[in-house]
């Protein structure tokens, strides 16, 4: 297969490696007009900006561009290629989306999948497979945190700049959580929001806190932060017959922990020394594969000419319509006042 | 890979007490001289990789040897294998007779040696999505654990076969592939691990999964006591391999590792049984340390031992390749 990579930013290089080593992948093509050709190492893979994209030459794209671009970019990609890959989000807004959407709906028998990744990493992989008749019972609730701590270049990020990313870290990182939220709840929808701009006056909210109802009621709570100084991925699932904490998660970087998820089945007092702390299993995990089964599921729905199962259409439009309610039920986020 | 650990705790008296062992202890060593002197067979290579064994001590009058490169333990002198096998089933009686604590500990041992077994196993054939499988335990003579494999009700069929035959490559009259293969310790005691594990990859679909518990030689406990572990003693721990060496064993064999985990909780009890029993024993600074500090620490460094791989109980789940 021939793969054109728009964007060679954080994500566009992940995707790069991994697609060099799928064994379907024979030639890989890189277009980013921000990128000076001098400072890469792709040689002739990087295609001159100043010429026009040879789309007929491509079985497939990948789009990894800033946010302000994504949408265009897709609905060309499905008219031109009709196998496309969208790292999230799904542009801006719901505007942006509606338009991939309508494109895709326009085009019989694309292919169209969105980078939710974090579905497919193993300590979300081995809860799902404990919860109903895994063992642990139906979900009582869920409760996420995910959240990084901007660091010195933060404000200078396209990330938040409203005008190019369309929101603050909800929407950059957040919708990893509540695309999780979904994948084990099925559709929720927002009950109360508070989004804060609290330290990086970017305009843009660099926290927010939402509580969420599942259609069957089940209630979830997401904080999304780009102040929490200390990395954090952390899902807690409640169940009826035990508990899932998954956290930690095996980044490039490795700033989040190592992964695992903590198993821990009720025990009442006739089962227990001590009520309230029970007997936990720790599952540690050492590699991560999300990347290679999400671009490997993409590559083989293309190839069997089948929908993709993992971050499909449907999964985009589920989170993108939860933020889409959240921003709207919210205020602009200001700075709360400081004392002092 | 991945790798687990546990909160879960017991008393090392409450499965396999240190002052009850010795009577176990020396009958096993008395049945494997017997055995060996019926006829015995030198055992100069290791398993793993195939270099000669450094020897390394005795056990009884027993001769130890390691492997070289993985640092695993191998008894040298071993009896033929028609006397291994009539000496592993008299050791399962012997186990099975009220002269030892197996016997009276028969309920505690399957509350906290065996039960947890089997969540594990189910767990992880649920996690590899693998439903209602055909499973086959290895097991010597007879086994404690097959009962509860059959009433958990989590296997469509449970076969089980004496580990002398499978790895003398004796086939039953089963000939349907298993989707899981369970080896309770049954590498430590076996006569041909290698032989073993063919016949069990053999066995296995493709893509079916092996369950293998040991003691490793790589565990805190072992590299403390060393031989002087009285826990250590043939025919059920004729090799102890370390971790490394499981592993490697296990890959040379075509098996692809899904999970690797020391979840052991005993090994500071061990070494503290042993030091209470007898003051002189040569423990470092360190050692005694640990050995004496109170129960939180004592604790959070068997946690340690956990997360680090560095317990003597190993579990390792490994894939037939496809």
């Amino acid at each position: 297969m021939r793969i054109l990579i728009f964007g060679y930013g954080y994500m566009g290089k992940i995707r790069h490696q991994v697609l060099r080593r799928h064994p379907a992948v024979r030639e890989i093509k890189v277009v980013d007009p921000g990128l000076d050709p001098s400072g890469t190492d792709l040689g002739d893979q990087l295609l001159p900006a100043d010429q026009p994209i040879p789309w007929s030459q491509f079985d497939a794209l990948f789009v990894c561009t800033p946010n302000n671009v994504t949408a265009d970019i897709v609905v060309e990609g499905l008219r031109r290629c009709g196998r496309v890959f969208c790292e999230k989000p799904p542009g801006r807004n719901w505007e942006d989306f509606c338009r991939i959407a309508d494109a895709a709906a326009s085009v019989p028998g694309h292919t169209l999948a969105f980078g939710f990744n974090h579905r497919l990493h193993p300590s979300v992989q081995a809860a799902k497979a404990m919860i109903g008749q895994g063992g642990l019972g139906e979900i009582l609730y869920l409760k996420g945190t995910y959240g990084k701590s901007g660091g010195r270049h933060y404000q200078q990020s396209w990330r938040n700049r409203r005008e190019i990313s369309g929101g603050g870290i909800l929407l950059d990182q957040g919708i990893h959580m509540l695309d999780l939220f979904q994948l084990f709840l099925g559709s929720v929808a927002p009950v109360e929001a508070v989004l804060v701009d609290s330290f990086w006056n970017c305009g843009v909210e660099d926290n927010a806190f939402v509580l969420l109802r599942s259609e069957r009621g089940t209630p979830a709570f997401l904080h999304s932060s780009a102040t929490l100084w200390k990395h954090t991925f952390r899902l807690e699932i409640g169940c009826q017959n035990g508990y899932l904490i998954a956290s930690g998660l095996l980044s490039q970087t490795g700033s989040y922990g190592r992964e695992e998820l903590v198993i821990g089945k009720r025990q009442f007092e006739d089962e227990a020394l001590a009520l309230g702390n029970p007997r936990e299993e720790i599952i540690h995990f050492d590699r991560d594969e999300s990347w290679e089964k999400e671009v490997q599921e993409f590559l083989a729905a293309i190839q069997e000419r089948r929908p993709p199962v993992h971050g499909t259409l449907e999964d985009a439009r589920r989170v993108m319509e939860v933020i889409r309610d959240v921003y709207a039920m919210v205020e602009f986020p200001s700075a709360p006042a400081r004392s002092g | 890979m991945r790798s687990i650990e546990t909160t879960l705790t017991f008393s090392l008296s409450s499965v396999k007490p240190l002052e009850e062992l010795e009577s176990y202890r020396q009958r096993c060593l008395h049945l494997t001289r017997e055995a060996i002197r019926k006829g015995c067979r030198h055992r100069a290579d290791s398993p793993v990789s195939g270099l000669k064994l450094e020897p390394f001590g005795e056990v009884g009058g027993l001769p130890y040897g390691r492997c070289p490169t993985t640092g695993s333990l191998f008894l040298m002198e071993m009896p033929v294998p028609q006397e291994w096998a009539r000496l592993l089933a008299e050791v399962v009686r012997l186990r099975h007779s009220p002269e030892v604590f197996h016997s009276h500990l028969a309920q505690s041992r399957m509350d906290h040696v065996y039960a947890p077994k089997l969540e594990w196993v189910e767990e992880t054939l649920r996690l590899q999505q693998i439903r209602e499988p055909r499973v086959l335990e290895a097991v010597t003579f007879s086994s404690d654990f097959t009962q509860l494999l059959k009433e958990s009700g989590c296997f469509s069929e449970v076969v089980t076969e004496e580990e002398t035959r499978l790895a003398g490559g004796s086939r039953s009259n089963e000939s349907d592939p298993v989707h899981a293969a369970v080896l309770l310790e049954s590498l430590d005691h076996s006569e041909d691990p290698k032989g073993l594990l063919e016949a069990v990859r053999g066995r296995l679909c493709k893509g079916g999964l092996l369950f293998v518990t040991a003691l490793v030689a790589s565990g805190f406990d072992i590299c403390v006591l060393g031989l002087r572990n009285l826990y250590l003693v043939p025919p059920d721990r004729a090799n102890c391999f370390t971790l490394q060496g499981l592993s490697q064993f296990l890959a040379q064999q075509g098996f692809a590792l899904l999970e690797v985990s020391t979840p052991g909780v005993l090994d500071l009890e061990i070494v503290r049984a042993h030091w209470r029993q007898d003051s002189t024993l040569p423990l470092s600074d360190f050692e005694r340390r640990i050995v004496t500090s109170d129960e939180a620490a004592r604790r959070s460094f068997q946690s340690f031992l956990q997360q680090q791989r560095m317990s003597s109980f190993a579990r390792i789940v490994a894939r037939r390749d496809r």
